[in-house]
């Protein structure tokens, strides 16, 4: 049987865009325990591999003590320290031996542990996995060391110059709530981690916990075998979870700037931040960000085709909607080929918002990008890894994936007067920040 | 369930016969609604001439971002939009392919302009400008200064194979992009997207109209022959030789290695893929050296090791695809250290290849790693498209039948004394290439060429096993030598 699972394929359960009037092609259920813990089951027949994804819905969003920045990030490392059952090495060398694909990486709102392995392997990992949800174990020795490869991680990654930028943004435009450090942390706490062992435990204690985690599995399984093997290995786990105790930020009153002097060589970089909302299917307001992202600053849009296309002014420009759990920001970013146009860039950014604010965007074009929107997700929802992958964000905003139906749905309800209004709303100066980084010469 | 699976292995089967011949078609059918095309035309960056080198990539993008004759790039990308279609054309050493993926939905829309694309490419003079200019920006700002693991393998790759057609990162150099007209592109464009030059794949809901529509229109391309690879000869190296890039680095990123003379497909390869599984696994922490420099000290985010190209491994978990070449290296990758640390873990990761070398493989390694591969392998290609184009590298290599499957077949035949034989015979720690990208470099090279010793200190305590093998590797011994290590400033690269 094993010779030919890797050629198996998933495509009997794909459907077409639009069946049933919902978006998400596979048929799922929600498996919750006594405890609190809640399984997305979304069994896909025939691929003989299954995506297992344990997401925390606790990422930098819930590093509200002071000095404890960089906290969820760096707790993701000690998860694959061993637990007393499972030893580090003895669960290195199980996931080793069944030949599973696992990692782990966090964001602002969650963190996520993801495997991936055949179909046989299924009850031990639920084995290994519940037991470090519930009884890790570390040395001081081994958190400290730990500590060493985050700090290496930090100065890998402030060798892009973009990863400079949006710690720029998050320092400058909030103030109070947590979204104000990136993932990584400040680095001063990177480097003060060694000393935050005990912090490290109280960490675990109280986001690691049934209620704050939502499992997804998704493959070539039984639905019933997998209940039965959640009630075993996840059923005597004890609930206890504490929510952070995170400051609402402030209404932000007027527009911030920063220039960024980079150590290094760089294009200037521009990031033009507007203050939006929390991801709801139901704020209307907030899924015509969605659109805007693409209508006004995506590879269709009329800006690119100027800036990128005819005047090449840039190597690229693009936005994103926010998506967090609290309120995000709604980006432009760009990275512009000469110093000298970094105003004329700005001046073409913020004529396109006021152009976006006083004329109704062309129906035709909408309708392109709700039938471009399906069809994309969709085309991604190819493997049974493409599946689970796509889910966290969606889970750890709401808590399931019934959004996901509910927001394609809005989505195409939104129309070219909801455009406006959304731009009317969110895209105001005194809501905007500004961070420009200029490389050395 | 058995029955499934049988049905799906004929399915297979009918496929592994279809492959297997000297056509050049694969096709995967199947149900799957997402249709993909593929079409390896037989060139790459080894196809450049001397004073054009770039010009293999820049057509390719011009080629796939470039629109056609009658439509214009932006018109074209108002034309895919809606149908969500992803259409590229990715260029690499050896291969050239044209991806195309679509919803069965939307190919009666997507096709005509699709084929138009390769038929009657648009070439405009905007467009090879902006994709020029993107070029020499990747070299002169991604590439030099912020990307200094990319950059340490771009090196290392151009220092093994200098003064060959390998020598070429595919941006080429300043100089040569430049240098680059449209006319150049074109007559590349004529010489090598020809009519015999090309090997097609197509998975998913394709019927046969599409088949037969396909092949007929590439029969429309220029008439031409088969590109005829030359051999590559890397010079032999001459004990330690190493290129020092000297830029201000807050870390060092580190990148060794040498030629070595086996490719997938062989016995002799699936051997040694196990030595490299375990000795250096990308992106997983099974990986041996990942243990020694990541796990026990802490000194970076990651090392490991290969024996075939892996082009941006800080992005991708599993090897990727269509990037096939006839000559590969034996390469370790060490994620950046703190500079002080530089010459420890360039020296901890040597002795671990020693010692794999001297000592060979352990049975207990041994059987671990080929369990672990046997399964992992499985994830390499999860969707039918990522299957299409392991399919078409195994024409590349022509092997009859699949690799990957051939992959998991192997892992129940190697034995342990073929792993040794082909560690001993593919692998040596006596002549390589070696490239550090850090700053103060003159220091770099006065503690290598005195083989300085390099104590090293922790910020939290380590274990008395953990000490006494740094004092071992702070003193380990290694050939380098005044006159074969050269320091080169960043902005003299690729110039």
């Amino acid at each position: 049987m094993i010779k030919v699972l890797f050629f198996l394929i998933v495509s009997s359960i794909m459907v077409s865009a639009g069946d049933n009037g919902k978006i998400f092609p596979y048929k799922y259920e929600n498996f919750t325990l006594d405890n609190g813990l809640k399984a997305i089951l979304i069994p896909m027949k025939g691929s003989g591999i299954i995506a297992y994804y344990s997401v925390v819905r606790t990422g930098s969003r819930d590093e509200w003590e002071p000095g404890k920045s960089g906290f969820a990030h760096f707790f993701e490392h000690m998860m694959f320290r061993g637990t007393e059952k499972y030893p580090a090495d003895m669960y290195d060398s199980i996931v080793t031996s069944i030949g599973a694909d696992a990692n782990a990486y966090t964001s602002s709102d969650l963190t996520v542990y993801h495997m991936k392995f055949a179909s046989e392997d299924l009850e031990t990992v639920m084995s290994i996995e519940s037991d470090r949800f519930q009884f890790l174990r570390y040395t001081l020795e081994q958190f400290q060391t730990e500590a060493g490869a985050v700090y290496g991680e930090y100065r890998k990654n402030r060798t892009n110059p973009w990863s400079v930028v949006f710690e720029e943004m998050a320092d400058m435009a909030y103030d109070k709530h947590t979204y104000k450090h990136t993932t990584m942390g400040f680095e001063r706490d990177i480097k003060d981690m060694p000393n935050q062992y005990e912090y490290s435990l109280s960490f675990y204690n109280r986001y690691y916990r049934p209620s704050n985690v939502v499992l997804v599995v998704a493959g070539d399984f039984s639905s019933d075998k997998a209940k039965s093997l959640l009630n075993t290995y996840y059923g005597g786990w004890k609930p206890g979870y504490v929510a952070p105790q995170i400051d609402a930020e402030p209404e932000q009153k007027s527009f911030r700037k920063k220039e960024v002097q980079y150590e290094g060589k760089s294009l200037p970089l521009l990031l033009l931040s507007y203050k939006s909302d929390a991801f709801s299917s139901h704020n209307k307001n907030l899924l015509a960000t969605i659109h805007i992202a693409e209508l006004a600053f995506g590879s269709t849009s009329e800006l690119y085709k100027k800036l990128v296309l005819n005047e090449q002014k840039v190597q690229f420009i693009g936005a994103s909607p926010s998506e967090n759990r609290d309120p995000g920001m709604f980006d432009i970013y760009t990275m512009i080929k000469d110093e000298k146009d970094i105003d004329y860039v700005l001046g073409e950014i913020e004529k396109t918002i006021e152009q976006f604010k006083n004329t109704p965007v062309d129906e035709t074009r909408l309708s392109n990008l709700k039938k471009r929107g399906k069809y994309s997700f969709i085309m991604g929802l190819d493997n049974p890894n493409s599946v689970a992958s796509s889910l966290p964000q969606f889970i750890t905003a709401t808590g399931g994936i019934e959004v996901i139906d509910e927001m394609y749905s809005e989505l195409e309800k939104i129309t070219s007067t909801d455009i406006q209004n959304a731009v009317k709303h969110y895209f105001k100066k005194e809501k905007s920040n500004l961070i420009i980084l200029k490389g050395s010469k | 369930m058995k029955t499934i699976y049988c049905a799906l292995l004929f399915i297979f089967s009918g496929i592994l016969m279809f492959g297997s011949d000297n056509s050049n078609v694969v096709i995967k059918k199947s149900d799957n609604p997402i249709i993909s095309i593929k079409i390896w035309f037989k060139t790459g960056w080894q196809d450049d001439p001397a004073v054009k080198k770039g010009l293999s990539f820049v057509t390719s993008q011009l080629l796939s971002e470039g629109g056609t004759k009658t439509l214009t790039y932006e018109k074209v990308l108002d034309y895919f939009f809606p149908l969500a279609a992803d259409f590229s054309v990715s260029s690499s050493m050896e291969m050239t392919i044209v991806n195309a993926r679509i919803h069965k939905d939307n190919l009666d829309a997507f096709y005509p302009v699709f084929i138009d694309h390769l038929l009657n490419p648009g070439f405009r003079e905007e467009d090879l400008q902006r994709i020029k200019q993107n070029a020499l920006n990747y070299i002169k700002t991604t590439l030099r200064y912020s990307s200094d693991e990319e950059l340490g393998k771009a090196v290392l790759y151009n220092e093994i194979f200098k003064n060959t057609p390998y020598e070429n990162i595919g941006a080429g150099s300043v100089s040569s992009i430049e240098g680059i007209t449209l006319k150049d592109v074109q007559e590349y464009y004529l010489k090598y997207f020809n009519r015999s030059n090309y090997v097609l794949g197509i998975s998913g809901a394709a019927d046969e109209k599409l088949i037969t529509t396909l092949q007929s229109d590439l029969g429309k391309l220029a008439a031409g022959s088969v590109n005829n690879y030359l051999p590559i000869k890397p010079s032999p190296i001459n004990g330690f030789e190493t290129v020092i890039v000297s830029k201000k680095a807050a870390a060092t990123a580190i990148s060794f290695g040498f030629p070595i003379n086996v490719v997938r497909g062989s016995r002799e390869w699936y051997a040694l893929a196990i030595a490299n599984s375990w000795l250096g696994e990308h992106r997983n922490s099974s990986s041996h050296l990942y243990q020694v420099i990541r796990e026990k000290r802490g000194l970076n985010y990651g090392d490991y090791s290969y024996i075939e190209n892996f082009p941006n491994g800080g992005r991708y978990q599993m090897p990727p695809a269509n990037v096939s070449r006839r000559n590969q290296i034996f390469e370790i990758w060490i994620r950046p250290v703190p500079n002080e640390t530089r010459h420890f873990s360039f020296r901890a990761a040597m002795r671990e290849l020693q010692l794999l070398i001297d000592n060979g493989m352990s049975k207990e390694d041994y059987e671990t790693t080929k369990k672990f591969l046997r399964n992992y392998v499985l994830h390499f290609a999860p969707s039918e498209d990522k299957q299409l184009a392991f399919a078409l590298d195994d024409k590349f290599y022509g092997i009859n039948g699949s690799h990957l499957q051939k992959f998991r077949e192997m892992m129940s035949e190697i034995t342990l004394e073929e792993v040794n034989a082909a560690i001993r015979k593919h692998l040596q720690y006596k002549s390589m290439k070696i490239v550090f990208i850090t700053e103060n470099a003159e220091k770099l090279k006065e503690d290598l060429i005195n083989n300085k010793t390099s104590p090293i200190e922790y910020s939290s305590p380590k274990s008395q096993e953990i000490l006494d093998e740094d004092k071992v590797i702070a003193d380990y011994a290694l050939p380098f030598n005044g006159g074969s290590v050269k320091i080169i400033a960043v902005e003299e690269l690729f110039n």
